[in-house]
């Protein structure tokens, strides 16, 4: 099993659902979160004084998907995240060692 | 050395001390006011209002009485054609008692009129109040919301007590003396000057708890408006203290306020008092004018405001190590700018309802003016910040608004449309070039921008209505000119560009002593105050916000996290 975990633009949020759900993905966890990449967010001016906005609002997606559909799950939402612009986000994929569903205690892939 | 005990058996005498005096002050207050009306026999309060409005207060478009009163200087050289006329009246009277029935009436109708348009545009300014808290709780941080609320809303509570208590009576207590308002029948019995007397009257002396001779249809119709106008200047202060003041030196800030700083000024300029009467005491124009009070209400607000910022010194943070300001943006533009549109609707109260009368048709020109000055405000402040900082900033859109408003509100009766947008104009650019020179220059930092809003514009208000003044309206006002002015019949007050510098001069010269009253007086007795006990909140309660160090609840609740018990 892996964990696809993306950062990503929180206007893109919908795409992404759509992407995802268009090729079977059921089980999806978003989160809103904050922060900041390579550019450490933007400066703006209130009332004539500087303030800088570094901890963006972005939106966190978590998915345990079995291990061989994770690559086409990455591009699907690679694609559907894009906007070309800095800021755009990052995927990330671990390895998930157990999966329990609390119901009925099922282990493994088929818990998913 | 002293022990922390001695400190505390010192300290207690003190405060019995001070306070036995308070009472004693207070007691003499009201005897002061109580003596003069037990000696006089005349006049006496109308409590159930059935006996203001006669004939006497009928007159017509032009202002002229329908009565003529009994000349009693038998000495003026005039008074032969004066005793004529009224012994000419008289016999007419005597010929149709059908009319003098009618005409008394009439002046009840007209009284009645002018107490329902007083009552309800005072009703509007009250609402101001509204808009006040939106504006200022949406400028700050969401840490300090309930804060900002509670402070706008016991400012309304403890600036009130105060002038219920003696504000009033020091404001009006003398203003049948040389400022009744005889829109409202009068208020004759409001006539005694505690310090001063005649044309050089300091503070008023009756009515105190709006008994006695304040106890009257007329005066009470006049104080609901006043007081509002008073609340305006006690909720002006949040803006600049926010943040970081404790509750309870505010609440002394609002008792001061309410009974001491507002209603001398006051006094001053709309209670008959000294002031108002430089044009027949040293022929200055028609004395200090101010028609709804930019610098009586805003300038006293303002003034007031930055001493007391001064006194509490900078927010935390608010300038780095390098000096340079920092920006704490607003936490809810929405409040922001709905905030501004209530104070806006407010003012429609505030400055045409000043004419303490519908009868009086200047209204609509009043009307026009506010809002021109109000929108040429806020369209400088936009454009200004769009070309500066290359984005308009909607706190400040906001704050131009305010800023032309509070500028008009000395001029707009006596000001036509033109001069109107052009003071509001002026007073865009006056906001803008006032915050930023608070921030970088002086650094006395004003979280909402009321020292450059109501201190900085309510001076420039002032000043205007010695430039700006057409002489169309205002003909015998504070008593000068009733039949001819600089030689023309009806000419009322009149501005440097229309030819009447010393009405210039008494301006500047009012709006100086405003300024100088505000800030002298806060200044000295809050920095007192202040070294008795420091009016600041801790240093921890600032970083937290103050919501619940000092109320014990958050403006928004849901931020916190909770452990019920069931």
């Amino acid at each position: 099993m892996k964990m696809i975990e993306a950062i990503i633009q929180p206007n893109k949020l919908e795409d992404v659902k759509e992407a995802l759900y268009g090729i079977g993905v059921e089980a999806i966890t978003v989160s809103e979160v904050r922060g900041h990449g390579r550019q450490k967010g933007h400066t703006e001016t209130y009332r004539g004084s500087e303030y800088t906005v570094d901890l963006l609002p972005k939106i966190k997606i978590e998915a345990v998907v079995a291990d061989s559909r994770a690559e086409q799950i990455v591009g699907v939402l690679s694609t559907a995240a894009r906007t070309g612009q800095i800021g755009d986000g990052k995927i990330f994929v671990f390895a998930v060692e157990e999966a329990v569903r609390i119901r009925n205690d099922e282990r493994g892939e088929t818990a998913l | 050395m002293s022990t922390p005990n001695t400190e505390t058996s010192r300290s207690q005498p003190l405060g019995k001390v001070l306070l036995s005096r308070a009472v004693l002050v207070l007691a003499a207050c009201i005897l002061a006011s109580l003596l003069p009306c037990m000696a006089q026999v005349a006049p006496k309060p109308d409590p159930a209002g059935i006996a203001t409005g006669d004939k006497t207060t009928v007159v017509d478009a032009g202002g002229n009485s329908f009565t003529v009163a009994e000349p009693t200087d038998k000495t003026a050289p005039d008074y032969a054609q004066k005793k004529k006329d009224f012994d000419d009246f008289q016999a007419q009277a005597a010929k149709e008692p059908l009319a003098m029935k009618l005409a008394d009436s009439t002046g009840h109708i007209r009284v009645a009129t002018n107490f329902a348009w007083t009552l309800n545009t005072g009703y509007l300014v009250l609402f101001m109040q509204a808009g006040f808290a939106l504006l200022t709780c949406g400028l700050v941080r969401k840490k300090n919301a309930a804060h900002l609320m509670m402070l706008n809303f016991a400012a309304y509570v403890f600036a009130f007590i105060a002038y219920y208590a003696v504000g009033y009576a020091f404001q009006f207590g003398a203003v049948a003396v040389n400022a009744a308002p005889s829109n409202l029948g009068g208020t004759p019995t409001l006539n005694h000057f505690l310090f001063g007397s005649g044309l050089w009257g300091f503070l008023g002396g009756k009515g105190f708890f709006m008994t006695g001779p304040a106890y009257d249809a007329g005066s009470n119709c006049f104080a609901l408006f006043e007081v509002v106008f008073m609340e305006t200047a006690g909720y002006i202060i949040v803006g600049a203290i926010c943040e970081r003041i404790t509750f309870w030196s505010f609440l002394v800030c609002e008792l001061f306020i309410g009974a001491i700083l507002y209603p001398v000024f006051g006094c001053w300029v709309w209670g008959g008092g000294w002031m108002s009467q430089l044009g027949n005491t040293m022929g200055l124009g028609h004395g200090y004018v101010d028609f709804a009070g930019s610098t009586v209400v805003h300038a006293v607000g303002g003034f007031c405001a930055m001493a007391l910022s001064v006194i509490l010194g900078p927010r935390l943070g608010k300038y780095g190590a390098d000096g340079k300001p920092r920006a704490f943006p607003a936490h809810n533009i929405v409040y922001v700018v709905i905030g501004t549109f209530v104070l806006l609707f407010g003012w429609m109260g505030f400055n045409p309802g000043s004419t303490l009368g519908a009868t009086d048709l200047r209204i609509s020109v009043v009307a026009i003016n506010t809002n021109l000055a109000a929108i040429s405000g806020s369209a400088t402040a936009m454009l200004f910040w769009y070309l500066k900082f290359g984005k308009p900033d909607i706190t400040m859109a906001c704050n131009g608004m305010l800023a032309g408003l509070v500028a008009i509100t000395a001029p707009c009766a006596f000001v036509n449309p033109t001069s109107a947008f052009i003071i509001g104009i002026l007073a865009g650019l006056v906001v803008c070039l006032g915050v930023l020179f608070n921030d970088n220059v002086t650094k006395i930092d004003d979280p909402c921008g009321a020292i450059s809003v109501h201190g900085f514009c309510g001076i420039l208000g002032g000043i205007c209505v010695g430039l700006f003044a057409d002489g169309t309206y205002g003909q015998g006002w504070n008593g000068v000119g009733a039949t001819s002015y600089l030689g023309q019949a009806g000419k009322g007050v009149t501005g440097l560009f229309y030819g009447d510098s010393k009405q210039f001069l008494v301006q500047v010269m009012g709006a100086v002593i405003c300024a100088a009253w505000a800030f002298g007086a806060t200044f000295v007795v809050f920095k007192t105050v202040n070294a008795v006990k420091s009016m600041r909140v801790s240093k921890q309660a600032e970083q937290e916000g103050l919501d619940v160090p000092e109320f014990g609840i958050q403006g928004y609740p849901e931020d916190a996290v909770y452990t019920t018990e069931y």
